[in-house]
């Protein structure tokens, strides 16, 4: 009786332990394998040891790709600052309020590939931003925007701000609706004005939703693919101006079939999010306990 | 932070790593001429007229001791839903030369390649494949032993079938490894409008790709547009070649020479244009040939080189350009050679049933098959008796059938002349690098230190 009762829990936790063994640990495990091997998908994988590695470490492109990731986490307190401010402008009653929140959620919920080709359009050679340019004579001749090497990363992280901003500042919205009013009422008597009062009670109430989206809007830009992806029409854009580590993976398993190497850059890219994640939480936590 | 924080931790950056590595969202195969070729004709309204079946002719069966009862799988590449018709009425002419063979049929298009590695590695590869021989597919996996040689399987009544140049098309240490399918042709569309702008007359468009220098300077300077014209990124190296008659690898193989002058002069010209602004940037490193139509069919460019095929794509999209559309043949680079084979059908080296694999590929690329496939799309065939029809001496009337009664005669010059590259895709990127430091940056690198750069770590990959 006592074995069956114990056993009970396990059952109904079976069918998705299962599912999680094969469709994540699985692959998981598989990838730490294949980095130790050179493989290119259509023949057995070699075993070469820590080769994959070792070429990591003299590989100009993964360092570079490495950089551009970590250029692209500019996005991520970009789009805390801005999701809060839109969340505390959208949090009133105002008639009509329900259709700007719905207006800022429709990019979190267009697809990506669909907005980045947008963007591609808009920075087009004869694109809009070319063509408002031109009609205010502040430029004679369009500028090719995507072909230029420093301008790639910044309007993808522009990109990736716009689409992300709706989707965050929803989930502070919620975080302020959970902030009690007499906690602003009080900071009212205490002759808080409407910036100081968002500072002392708004911004301190949302900390947990802070530390939730540092977090997964971080590993979010740390794993960018998408918006590079359709910008530069899969070539990670002119001098590799663009590529991003997910990118770099990306383009050594299935454009150059190294999917040993790229699995050795999927290991490295694993323990640097790990490593971001807990420093993210730690760094937060800090924050709070001194609160 | 406790233990059970940092486990939850751990597995979300996991399944965040996990799922960006599966994020893949099949790219690249479209990015091929060849792709586009494919993808084009299913846009054209001719191509979805279905074919009348035809009777089997004894005729056709040329391929002797057919395993009986085999069972054959044949992938294609963006065939399907047009030539569904076409590619079944096929199939059951097919079954009926070769009584009890059964074909199943399949078409991929996006992830075709993604697709073919990943049935490899499953063991489960199709019998016969559709592989591209512009794109240098065929060379892949023939250089990795994935696929069967045809030479001494094929006789040699069978090889005559073909054009020499393209039976030869792509040879892999000597062997040929497909039977060549469906060509193309290298045609500029003209946009009338912008080069009437420009004050240029599309007949003298230039005959030789050296021209195009000069013809795009003056598109700047006369109409105030620039050019939109591709390097062959996946395959630069064969863009030198023909282009540039460059020679790229030493006879023996062992050295790469691609930074002779003959390089370097191919390279600056490139270089030239694009510190002069004459050429869209973004165009000429593009992996992806539609990128480059749809702003031609958007009448943003003065011309563009592709197939004959895609004007259909252009009179669809924009009937005003079409109206002020002209065609002149592509301009030659310093090889003289009009190009290479664009697709061809191959057959995996482990089949359980080579003889009806070989059947079903030389079936489909008979002149007879070839000439049906010819009449619903522009295609061009590798067979020269299908030439003989008085389809292809008729006197066409629309622009984009314009090429159909000199096809014959560039599609038998086409060869390839680009020899075995060992690592060629790590070769192809180590050369991307350099043209592109050439050709972009701030500082850009000498077009001789280049290649020459690039010569030194392309031989540190030869073993």
């Amino acid at each position: 009786m006592t074995t069956k009762r114990s056993l009970t829990p396990y059952l109904f936790l079976a069918p998705a332990l299962v599912l999680v063994a094969i469709f994540v640990l699985y692959p998981i495990a598989s990838v730490v394998y294949y980095s130790f091997t050179s493989y290119d998908i259509v023949r057995p994988p070699v075993w070469v040891g820590f080769d994959n590695y070792a070429q990591l470490v003299a590989d100009p492109t993964f360092w570079k790709a490495l950089t551009n990731s970590l250029v692209y986490l500019i996005a991520t307190p970009t789009l805390i600052v801005l999701s809060i401010v839109l969340a505390i402008v959208v949090n009133r009653r105002l008639r009509g309020i329900h259709v700007f929140r719905a207006l800022y959620y429709i990019p979190a919920i267009s697809g990506s590939i669909a907005i980045g080709i947008a963007w591609r359009w808009l920075f087009d050679r004869n694109g809009f931003i070319n063509s408002a340019l031109i009609s205010v004579g502040a430029i004679k001749d369009p500028i090719q925007w995507l072909s230029e090497p420093s301008m790639v990363l910044p309007i993808a992280i522009l990109l990736t701000i716009w689409a992300g901003v709706g989707y965050y500042s929803v989930i502070f919205l919620a975080g302020l609706q959970n902030i009690p009013e007499e906690l602003y009422d009080a900071a009212r008597i205490d002759g808080c004005n409407d910036l100081q009062k968002h500072w002392h009670v708004s911004l301190p109430g949302l900390r947990p939703q802070i530390v939730f989206v540092a977090v997964i809007s971080s590993l979010a830009a740390l794993k960018v693919f998408d918006e590079i992806y359709v910008l530069t029409n899969r070539t990670g854009g002119i001098l590799d101006s663009g590529v991003t580590v997910v990118f770099y993976l990306w383009k050594q398993a299935f454009t150059l079939q190294h999917a040993g190497y790229a699995s050795a850059i999927a290991i490295v890219l694993l323990a640097l999010t790990l490593a971001f994640s807990v420093f993210n939480v730690r760094l937060l936590e800090r924050g709070t306990a001194g609160d | 932070m406790n233990i059970r924080k940092l486990v939850a931790l751990a597995l979300a950056a996991m399944l965040a790593v996990a799922c960006s590595a599966n994020a893949s969202p099949s790219p690249s195969a479209a990015q091929s001429a060849a792709a586009t070729v494919a993808t084009s004709a299913s846009a054209a309204p001719a191509a979805s007229a279905s074919a009348a079946p035809l009777a089997p002719d004894p005729a056709e069966a040329v391929i002797q001791n057919v395993e009986p009862n085999a069972q054959i799988t044949f992938w294609t590449f963006y065939l399907s839903p047009t030539f569904d018709n076409y590619i079944k009425a096929t199939i059951d002419r097919f079954k009926a030369t070769y009584p009890g063979v059964e074909v199943k049929w399949e078409d991929h298009q996006a992830t075709f390649r993604q697709d073919l590695d990943n049935s490899y590695a499953a063991k489960s590869a199709p019998d016969v494949i559709n592989l591209s021989v512009g794109e240098g597919w065929v060379s892949d996996y023939a250089t990795k032993s994935l696929l069967l040689p045809l030479d001494d399987k094929v006789p040699q009544a069978v090889k005559d079938v073909y054009f020499p140049g393209l039976w030869k098309e792509q040879l892999v240490d000597g062997k040929n490894y497909q039977f060549p399918w469906y060509q193309g042709i290298g045609v500029e569309l003209i946009n009338k409008q912008i080069f009437a702008k420009a004050g240029l007359d599309p007949a003298s468009f230039p005959k030789d790709v050296a021209g195009l220098k000069d013809l795009c300077q003056t598109l700047k300077d006369k109409a105030s547009t620039v050019c939109d014209i591709r390097l062959t990124v996946s395959d630069l190296l064969a863009q030198m070649v023909y282009e540039g008659g460059v020679k790229v690898i030493s006879d023996d193989g062992k050295k790469f020479t691609f930074d002779s002058p003959e390089g370097v002069a191919w390279l600056q010209m490139y270089v030239d244009m694009v510190k002069a602004g004459t050429v869209d940037n973004s165009i000429l490193t593009s992996t992806d040939d539609r990128v480059g139509l749809l702003l031609f069919s958007a009448g943003q460019a003065p011309f563009y080189q592709t197939g004959p095929n895609l004007i259909r794509e252009v009179k669809s999209n924009n009937s005003q350009l079409y109206n002020n559309l002209a065609v002149v043949q592509a301009p030659l680079g310093k090889s003289g050679v009009a190009g290479k084979g664009l697709m061809g059908i191959s057959v995996k080296a482990d089949t359980k049933f080579p003889n009806a694999s070989i059947a079903l590929a030389q079936y489909f690329t008979n002149a007879r098959s070839m000439l049906e496939f010819a009449k619903i799309v522009a295609i061009y065939p590798s067979t020269p008796k299908s030439y003989d029809d008085p389809f292809f001496s008729g006197t066409p009337s629309a622009i984009e059938d314009s090429a159909r009664p000199i096809a014959k005669s560039i599609v038998s010059t086409y060869q390839d002349i680009v020899p075995t590259v060992p690592s060629k895709s790590d070769v192809n990127e180590i050369v991307r690098k350099a043209i592109e430091s050439a050709l972009f940056g701030t500082n850009p690198v000498p077009a001789q230190k280049a290649l020459s750069d690039a010569v030194a770590k392309a031989n540190a990959l030869i073993k």
